[in-house]
């Protein structure tokens, strides 16, 4: 198999967005949905076709020069290793199906073509992240996708609100985005080279603070693009793009870019102890925080977000105990199950006459049966539900966190099983408010198109047997992933152990699914206390970052701007302006327009030199 | 010997003079025209006596020439004054000041 | 040959020339300073004409007879002739408040002093410069030597000359009449 062929596979998107962004305008809205999907359709069968390249070592291959300078060298060159063609594949199959779904969704929107050309840049520039073969690459890829994600958070642009909240996550992503170009600059200045292989291969020469320093600069990007604390708030708010747009890039692949740069860069990263601890800490405490989040939030969409956050913590922590096999695995079965709860969520606000709030919602199993098995489905993978793909995956990463076996991994953990816990409860207060219970909306609802409803089951069937992919042992399976990966998991537990752990399991499982049995199987209706708010409002990290950051950066932008701007500079520059004006009148008269005046200055002129002369001939 | 070469520059400097002041102090545009007129001849008679004096043709060429582009300024100010006074009814020079600042 | 015989001067002539010479330049001097001082146009262009016959015949004495028939021709003839038409085409009457001389001082302080300047220029030129006072010689450029200069040395500068002349034929007739319509037209228009 020719290597060069691997470039079809971010190729095909981008023709496909560039054709709709040309010409999309003027064809029939059909035939720009039909390019779109099967661009990205076409992509999918590549990456399937050439799955054999990317066994053992990868293949790396490049198609041209992109910037030479000096011992400064950036190809457009693909590595397509074990772990980028996991991706790839999970990328461009989980972009099909949301593209057949966004054909469905989107059928009476009047900017399918903007719409579909933003989506199909976004896939290529994620496939841009997972197959770069240097960094710099990689951060064109990444910087495109949030320019995609802006594009497409604020589609709706005359919404005020949703043109800031676009904005917002733009911002937001941009801080981490620093971070690692700091990264990738530093660590071109340390090796000459920005190729991830050699990289990688050489990272152990570094000096260990060095390594931490870099580790935690990683970090800093992967956590601006997965939402993780401090550069969380903005996936929320990212809720008023289109569901698919959610599904696709706030669920199932922007947002998990984070989690593949440290897995892309893992033996750089895993060598600084400080920094993996730190990407585990910073993991787990989003997982804790963005479950107690979701337990409040009363935004079908706004808890799903939450959840995503929560789950790509989880990713993070499996990263930060070592296992890049863990992360991958909870990533791609999250990928199946997330996008598919999205997606069944754009049902449910279909069914519910645009209504969002889960409050006034209920009832709506008899209304669609089918969606809510479809729903059922996500919702029990999200829980952790025994035997399901999220089960498996979850318990994988919690699994390696505690046979790590001191104590710092022990908290870790332990907040881990508490997040498992609260996980289920607001996975089944979602469920209950939703689907049980007396209807409680205000309008009728419209009918689900048939294209979105036939793309669920695919994903769900994906979410429920995701665990196959890395059957653990216990269960007879092979872990064939972590195989694929070249990462055999270490762990060894005695038989009881790991009994034991998977019952602690069950039981924040079960426990959290009675509680919210309990309490919303019969919702009365609205309520309201003082910490429902806090956690409604994220904590009010919302708030805190504004009076910590954004009123003093106000502050100094508007010194800048009233003190600095208009009264010093436009000061000294309509100063000069004015100055010359009022001496350029005086200069003004002279041009009196009269032949006379001019003939005067001649003569005066002529004199001048004249005299010069004469007096140079006298001496 | 006919003169000394200064009598001949002395007396075209005063011609020259005569022309030059006529073009400053006259308002009338024909009569500054008469002024660059006699500017010029004055040119010509130095050229006319530089070249009798070095024995040399092409001072007086040089006249030629200057005729031939005398006549061509004339011919085109003397239109442009035609049309001056269709515009404004006046060759004064002071009606003409559009081009003021 | 025979010209340069004829040419040559008798001793006696050399009084003469001289005597001649003072004589045209005082008649062009007062010509000219009545020119440039009459109210009226015409009688300014009369007393001009007047002025470059006696230059004229200067230029003759100085040895150009060439040069000496065409001021008479051009100059005196057509140019003259040019404006003495436009004066009276155009219908100007002296006018008296608008032609009076010297309005203001210091429109003629100038002129007076590069009168002063120039006069001091050429004073100095014969105090310092005594191997000028030779003198103009008697001499007489052949027509000759006038026509193989012109169109031998000087056949580009015809070329060029030529060219400049039937650009400012073409500039007269632009000036003269299309344009004026047109400007008229935007005149009511505005």
């Amino acid at each position: 198999m020719n290597p060069l062929l691997l470039f079809l596979i971010p190729l095909l998107p981008l023709l496909g967005g560039v054709f709709n962004a040309c010409c999309g305008s003027r064809l029939p809205q059909r035939l720009v949905a039909a390019v779109a999907v099967l661009s990205v359709a076409g992509s999918f069968l590549s990456s399937l076709l050439l799955w054999p390249l990317g066994a053992g070592e990868g293949t790396r291959t490049v198609l041209f020069s992109w910037l030479q300078s000096g011992g400064f060298r950036a190809d457009a060159g693909i590595l397509f290793d074990p772990l980028a063609a996991v991706m790839t594949l999970m990328v461009t199959g989980v972009a099909t199906l949301i593209h057949l779904y966004a054909a469905g969704y989107m059928e009476h929107d009047e900017n399918q073509a903007r719409f579909f050309a933003l989506l199909n840049l976004f896939v290529f520039a994620m496939l841009c992240i997972v197959l770069a073969d240097n960094l710099l690459f990689l951060f064109l890829g990444w910087e495109g996708v949030g320019f995609c994600s802006y594009g497409l958070i604020g589609f709706w642009y005359r919404k005020t609100e949703n043109a800031s909240a676009g904005r917002k996550a733009f911002i937001v992503t941009r801080i981490g985005d620093l971070f690692f170009a700091i990264a990738l600059l530093w660590l071109f200045r340390e090796f000459g080279t920005i190729l991830i292989e050699q990289i990688n291969a050489r990272a152990v020469e570094l000096d260990p603070l060095l390594l931490t320093v870099l580790t935690l600069l990683l970090l800093g990007g992967a956590c601006g693009k997965s939402a993780q604390l401090p550069l969380m708030t903005w996936l929320p708010d990212a809720m008023a793009g289109p569901t698919p747009v959610s599904a696709l890039i706030h669920a199932a692949t922007m947002v998990t870019a984070g989690v593949y740069l440290l897995c892309r860069m893992f033996p750089l990263v895993s060598l600084s102890t400080t920094g993996m601890a730190a990407i585990a800490l910073v993991g787990v405490l989003t997982a804790l925080y963005a479950a107690s989040c979701a337990v409040a939030q009363r935004e079908i969409k706004r808890v799903l977000a939450y959840s995503t956050m929560s789950q790509i913590g989880y990713m993070f922590f499996a990263v930060g105990v070592g296992s890049v096999s863990g992360a991958m695995f909870h990533l791609l079965t999250h990928a199946f199950f997330k996008a598919l709860l999205f997606m069944g969520a754009g049902c449910v606000i279909h069914l519910a006459g645009n209504e969002n709030d889960i409050y006034r919602m209920g009832g709506l199993k008899r209304k669609s049966p089918q969606v809510f098995w479809l729903f059922l489905i996500g919702i029990l993978c999200l829980a952790g539900t025994p035997l399901t793909g999220g089960f498996f995956s979850k318990d994988e990463i919690l699994l390696t966190a505690f046979a790590r076996g001191d104590g710092f991994s022990a908290i870790l953990w332990g907040l881990g099983v508490l997040t498992a816990g609260l996980t289920s409860f607001y996975s089944f207060r979602l469920l209950y408010l939703v689907f049980f219970g007396e209807p409680r909306q205000a309008e009728k609802g419209h009918s689900v198109s048939p294209l979105m409803l036939w793309t669920l089951p695919l994903l769900a069937l994906f979410g429920l047997f995701g665990g196959l992919l890395n059957l653990p042992h216990l269960f007879g399976g092979h872990q064939w992933l972590s195989h694929w990966l070249g990462q055999p998991a270490g762990v060894s537990l005695s038989l009881g152990t790991e009994l034991g752990l998977l019952l602690l399991m069950l039981i924040f499982f079960g426990g959290g699914w009675l509680i919210a049995h309990l309490r919303y199987r019969r919702f009365p209706g609205d309520e309201q206390a003082d910490w429902r708010s806090f956690l409604l409002n994220g904590w009010q990290f919302d708030r805190f970052y504004e009076f910590i950051l954004v009123r003093p950066y106000r502050t100094v932008c508007r010194f800048c701007w009233q003190g600095g701007d208009k009264a010093l500079i436009d000061g000294i520059m309509d100063g000069i302006s004015r100055l010359c004006l009022h001496w350029g009148g005086y200069a003004r008269k002279l041009t009196t327009g009269q032949v006379a005046f001019y003939l005067q200055g001649f003569a005066w002129g002529l004199l001048l030199i004249v005299g010069w002369f004469l007096l140079s001939a006298v001496k | 010997m006919i003169v000394p070469l200064e009598h001949v520059l002395f007396l075209s400097t005063i011609l020259f003079i005569l022309g030059l002041g006529c073009v400053l102090a006259r308002r009338n545009l024909i009569m500054i025209l008469i002024g660059v007129e006699i500017m010029l001849n004055a040119v010509g008679l130095t050229l006319v006596g530089a070249s009798a004096f070095w024995q040399q043709v092409d001072g007086q060429i040089m006249v030629i020439f200057l005729m031939a582009m005398t006549s061509a300024e004339v011919s085109i100010s003397l239109a442009m004054v035609v049309y001056l006074n269709r515009r404004k009814g006046t060759v004064d020079v002071r009606a003409f000041d559009e081009m003021r600042g | 040959m025979i010209l340069t015989r004829l040419a040559t001067p008798v001793s006696g002539f050399t009084n003469m020339a001289t005597a001649l010479f003072y004589i045209l330049g005082t008649i062009t001097v007062i010509a000219t300073l009545l020119a440039i001082t009459r109210r009226n146009p015409v009688h300014s262009v009369i007393y001009l004409v007047n002025s470059f016959f006696a230059l004229a015949l200067l230029f003759y004495l100085l040895g150009a007879p060439l040069v000496a028939a065409w001021e008479v021709i051009i100059y005196a003839g057509a140019i003259m002739v040019l404006f003495l038409f436009i004066i009276m085409m155009l219908e100007l009457a002296p006018t008296p408040e608008a032609d009076r001389m010297g309005p203001t001082w210091w429109q003629w302080l100038p002129v007076l002093l590069l009168a002063v300047a120039l006069v001091t220029c050429t004073l100095l030129l014969i105090g310092l410069d005594t191997s000028v006072a030779q003198g103009v010689p008697h001499w007489y450029a052949t027509p000759r030597d006038f026509g193989y200069a012109l169109f031998g040395k000087y056949a580009l500068a015809v070329e060029v000359v030529s060219f400049q002349l039937l650009f400012a034929a073409v500039g007269a007739f632009y000036v003269g009449k299309p344009e004026a319509r047109a400007n008229k037209r935007e005149e009511e228009g505005a």
